[in-house]
This record gives C-alpha cells, sequence and structure tokens, in this order.
C-alpha cells in the first residue's frame, strides 16, 4: 500500500557522469604519458629518495632566518601594497556604492585582470623589466592580491543592508562620505578578515618568489636541491612549513575572533 | 554668513562619534602599519630611488611587448595550454578522491574520535603550508622533469586546501537533519551520508570551482621549475627576449583564466544562491 503512495524515485545520472569523468581522466593520464604504475613498482625508489631528507642540516640557521624574515617583509609590503588598491578600487567596483556604470565596470574590469595574471609570472615580467631584487616581488604580490582584495571588499559592500547607504545619502552625502562613513565601517571586520587570510597566502606565495629572482628564501631552497644538498634543503623546508604554519595557525586564530 | 558657512563646511567633516575625534582604532591601526613598514624597509631593500629609477626600463620592456605576435609559435602554445589544463583537471581529480575521506575525518562532527580530528586537522595543515612549487622541486628532482611531478605537487597541495574546505562545509550543516536521522536509529556512516554530505555538498562544489580556478592559475607556473605546461615556454622566451611569444603566452593564460573564472561565478551563484541571486550580479 505504501509504495502506492511514495512518489516516483527520481532519476540520477550520477554514475553515468563518473563514468565519463573516469574516461577523460585516463584519456588525459595518456596523453601526458605518466604511467601510475611504474610509480607503483618504483615505491623502493620513492622511500630511498625521500629518506635522503632525513637529517635536517641547521649549521647555517643565522642565514635562513634573515631570509626567512625578508619573506615576511616581502609578503607584508606586498600586502599593503594590495590593500591600497583593494581600498581605492572597491567602492567603485561595489554595484552598491558606484557613482557610476562606467567607473563600476571600468573598476571590475581592471581587479579582474589583475586576478587573471599569476604572481608569479606577473614577478617574472617586473624581474625582466625592472632588475632582481626584493621590489618586483613586491609588486607582483600586491598588484595580484589587490585585484583579490578589491573583489572581496567590493562583494562585502555589496552586502551591506542598503538601508545605510539609503539613510546617509539621504542626509546629503557625497560618494567619498557614503564610502567612509556608510561602506567602509560597516564590513571593518570582513576587510580585516581578508587582508589577514591573503597576508597569510602572500607569506606562502613570496617563499617561492626566489625562484625567479624575486628576493627572498625560495632562490636558496632552489639552489640547494640543484646541488642535491638534501641535508640544507630539509632545515630549509622545516624552516618553511614552521613559519608558514605558525601564521596560518595566528591568522586563523585573529580571523575567527573577528568574526 | 560667510562664518555659519564655514561652520557648516567644518562641521560636515566632523567624525560620526560622539565626541567628534576619531576612533582610537582608525588611528592606532595604521600607525602601527606605517611603523612596520619602516621597521621592514630595510629587509626588502626599499629605496624611492630605486622606484623612480625602475620607471623607464618598466615602460621600455612594455613598449617591446608591442610587437607582432609570433604566430608560427600558435601550434607549439595550444598543445602547451591543453598540457596545463590537463595538469589542473588531472591533479585537482586525485586530489578530490584523497581529500573526500580526509574531509569526513578532520570535521568536529563527522569525526570518529577527537585524536583523528586533531591528526587529520593538522596533517592537512603541515601539507598546505609548502607551496606547489617547493613540493615540484622536490617531485622533479626525485623523477625527473615532466606533467608527472607536477601533477603530483598539485594533487599534494590540493589535498590541503580541498580537505580543509571540505570540512568546514560539513562543520557548518543543520543539526536539524542530523538529529532527524539520528532519530531513526541510523549508524554513524548513514548519519553522514544521508544528512551531512547533502547539506555540504553545494557549498563544497562552490569551493571545488574555487580551486579549479586556482589550480589552473598554478599549473601555469609548474613549469617555472620543469614541471610540465607553459609555464616552461614562457621562462624560457624571457630568458631569450622573445616578445612576440611572450605577448601570446601571457595573452592566452589571461583569457582562459578569465574564462574559467567567469564560469565559476556562474555556477558557483547557481549553486549557492538559486536563481535569484544571479540577476542581481
Amino acid at each position: 500500500m505504501t509504495s502506492d503512495t511514495l512518489p516516483p524515485k527520481p532519476k540520477r545520472f550520477l554514475w553515468i557522469w563518473l563514468l565519463f569523468a573516469a574516461l577523460v581522466l585516463i584519456l588525459i593520464a595518456r596523453n601526458l604519458e605518466i604511467n601510475f604504475t611504474t610509480l607503483i613498482w618504483g615505491y623502493q625508489d620513492i622511500i630511498e629518495y625521500f629518506s635522503r631528507y632525513g637529517r635536517p642540516d641547521f649549521s647555517e640557521w643565522r642565514h635562513y632566518s634573515a631570509l626567512m624574515l625578508q619573506t615576511i617583509a616581502i609578503a607584508f609590503w606586498g600586502t599593503v601594497l594590495a590593500f591600497a588598491i583593494g581600498f581605492a578600487l572597491a567602492p567603485f567596483a561595489s554595484l552598491a556604492l558606484t557613482p557610476g556604470k562606467i567607473s563600476h565596470q571600468t573598476a571590475r574590469e581592471t581587479l579582474n585582470f589583475l586576478r587573471a595574471v599569476p604572481d608569479l609570472m606577473l614577478a617574472l615580467i617586473f624581474v625582466s623589466s625592472i632588475g632582481l631584487g626584493p621590489l618586483p616581488g613586491i609588486l607582483a604580490l600586491g598588484f595580484h592580491t589587490g585585484g583579490f582584495l578589491g573583489k572581496f571588499f567590493s562583494e562585502s559592500l555589496d552586502c551591506v543592508p542598503h538601508g545605510k547607504y539609503d539613510a546617509i545619502a539621504a542626509v546629503g552625502a557625497n560618494f567619498p562620505q557614503r564610502v567612509m562613513f556608510a561602506g567602509w565601517p560597516s564590513v571593518m571586520r570582513e576587510t580585516a578578515g581578508y587582508t589577514l587570510y591573503i597576508f597569510d597566502r602572500n607569506v606562502r606565495m613570496s617563499s617561492v618568489l626566489g625562484l625567479v629572482g624575486a628576493g627572498g628564501i625560495g632562490l636558496e631552497l632552489h639552489d640547494t636541491l640543484r646541488l642535491f644538498n638534501y641535508n640544507q634543503a630539509t632545515a630549509l623546508i622545516l624552516f618553511l612549513i614552521g613559519t608558514i604554519f605558525s601564521i596560518d595557525y595566528l591568522s586563523t586564530f585573529v580571523r575567527s575572533k573577528l568574526k | 554668513m560667510k562664518m555659519t558657512l564655514m561652520a557648516t563646511k567644518t562641521s560636515i567633516w566632523q567624525w560620526p562619534t560622539l565626541s567628534g575625534r576619531p576612533p582610537l582604532l582608525a588611528v592606532l591601526g595604521p600607525l602601527g602599519v606605517v611603523l612596520l613598514l619602516v621597521v621592514s624597509a630595510n629587509l626588502v631593500e626599499f629605496s624611492f630611488m630605486h622606484i623612480i629609477r625602475s620607471g623607464r626600463p618598466f615602460i621600455d620592456f612594455m613598449q617591446n611587448l608591442l610587437v607582432m605576435p609570433d604566430w608560427v609559435f600558435m601550434p607549439q602554445l595550444l598543445t602547451k595550454m591543453l598540457e596545463t589544463v590537463e595538469i589542473t583537471l588531472l591533479a585537482t581529480a586525485i586530489a578530490l578522491v584523497i581529500s573526500f575521506p580526509l574531509g569526513i575525518l578532520a570535521a568536529k562532527n563527522a569525526s570518529p574520535c577527537p585524536l583523528i580530528f586533531n591528526v587529520t586537522r593538522n596533517l592537512l595543515s603541515v601539507i598546505r603550508s609548502l607551496p606547489e612549487l617547493v613540493w615540484a622541486l622536490v617531485f622533479v628532482s626525485a623523477l625527473g622533469l615532466g606533467p608527472l611531478p607536477g601533477v603530483m605537487a598539485l594533487a599534494v597541495v590540493t589535498v590541503g586546501f580541498m580537505g580543509k574546505f571540505f570540512a568546514e562545509s560539513i562543520e557548518v550543516v543543520g543539526e536539524n537533519a542530523v538529529e532527524g536521522i539520528q532519530a531513526h536509529g541510523a549508524n554513524r556512516l548513514q548519519v553522514i551520508w544521508y544528512s551531512m554530505l547533502p547539506q555540504a555538498m553545494p557549498d563544497f562544489i562552490g569551493s571545488l570551482l574555487y580551486i579549479l580556478d586556482h589550480n589552473l592559475r598554478a599549473a601555469a607556473i609548474l613549469g617555472l621549475v620543469g614541471a610540465g605546461g607553459i609555464g616552461y615556454d614562457m621562462v624560457m622566451s624571457m630568458r631569450l627576449f622573445n616578445y612576440n611569444r611572450i605577448i601570446l603566452i601571457v595573452m592566452s593564460i589571461y583569457l582562459l583564466v578569465t574564462l574559467l573564472d567567469r564560469l565559476s561565478v556562474r555556477l558557483r551563484m547557481k549553486l549557492i544562491h538559486g536563481q535569484a541571486r544571479e540577476a542581481l550580479q
């Protein structure tokens, strides 16, 4: 009796989709000439290889700490630049606050462009145009993550109850006043949270900027691995893990307090 | 008359606090940031002269980019771009399979015991803390050049991120459905499968799209260390100053990333907020 009253079971095509996905992935692996079975057969070599990372050599820890500090400083400067870009562009990119359609589109497309080019590629471009050093790294991180922060900020500004904007506009506030007195104060917490998240991400990224000559600890790691100095490479990797892990933990903690 | 006008002018720009003075945080925050910037200026070798002197070479470089693209490079570019996309898809799929169970173990309300929860969570954190390129460096020196180390490096880092996102989307599911299923005598696995996963799914697909987006960008630069994809060609043309190739590579990466970005924004809006929100966008 119950089977008569129940509605028909919805048809599901999940299995077909999964099969299709598996097929595509196999074709991709073929095309890339990747053979995972060799990986499985070579497990002894793999274990042997990773055992070379067993003896960290911390004898040059002073040098490493200096490099790590520089890495964090690059990330910090990059984040400040990114915040400045986001702070300047987000009110224009936000639909609720923007003074006009053209400025809205321009700001949004600028942010999209900044986001689209990967930061290491930007660093590569800056290094070959203005030379080696931390400055191209800061610029690359700042411009790339500025695109992200601008987008995040403008989305938060859009989510503010529109009554606040209407209220302050009704007493005769112009665009900068609406932004400064209704916009930013309403999204302060989220803004701080996003900026911390971006700083966290920038520390991670700035540790590899050295690969293209843009300062920080990355170049040292690259060189030690090139020279097969596994002991020093292990020390560097442990340094990196420790620093990034603690900054990640700290920023998560502060962000959870902000909410 | 003039005096009152002045008075109203100044009163408009008062701070909207009771005392009319700026709040303490609005003064101390920027001050602290500026202080930190000044302190760390030495570390990043900051100097205004350097920035001013950099203007000229940068403009020169940009002018050099305005050349006729090297169309002969086009077929190679397309194969390399395809390779980049393939690395992205394969790595994301592998990471998806691995992070699915790890995510369940790392969610506070779905994990079988606090010990497993803590271990998995911290494991994911440690995996996450090394950037893709460091993993790629290690895997390249282990497995040699080619897409395989790239796929593995990307997959490892993605497991760290996806596991965390998945755990977080499980942790915020509503209690009602969970209690409802428990009331019918469901065991732990059934509770997870029938009440937690369906609720966490839209959120999770949203983060999957975000990760796909991020991985495409990461795959584009894996080639820097010889781990496959378009990055290698980018570095090589940069070293040889082949501006007519650089412009093609940068433009194609920009187009591909933008395309995926737009697509994923559309999909995410549909998945998370339904049709109504999309109209707003």
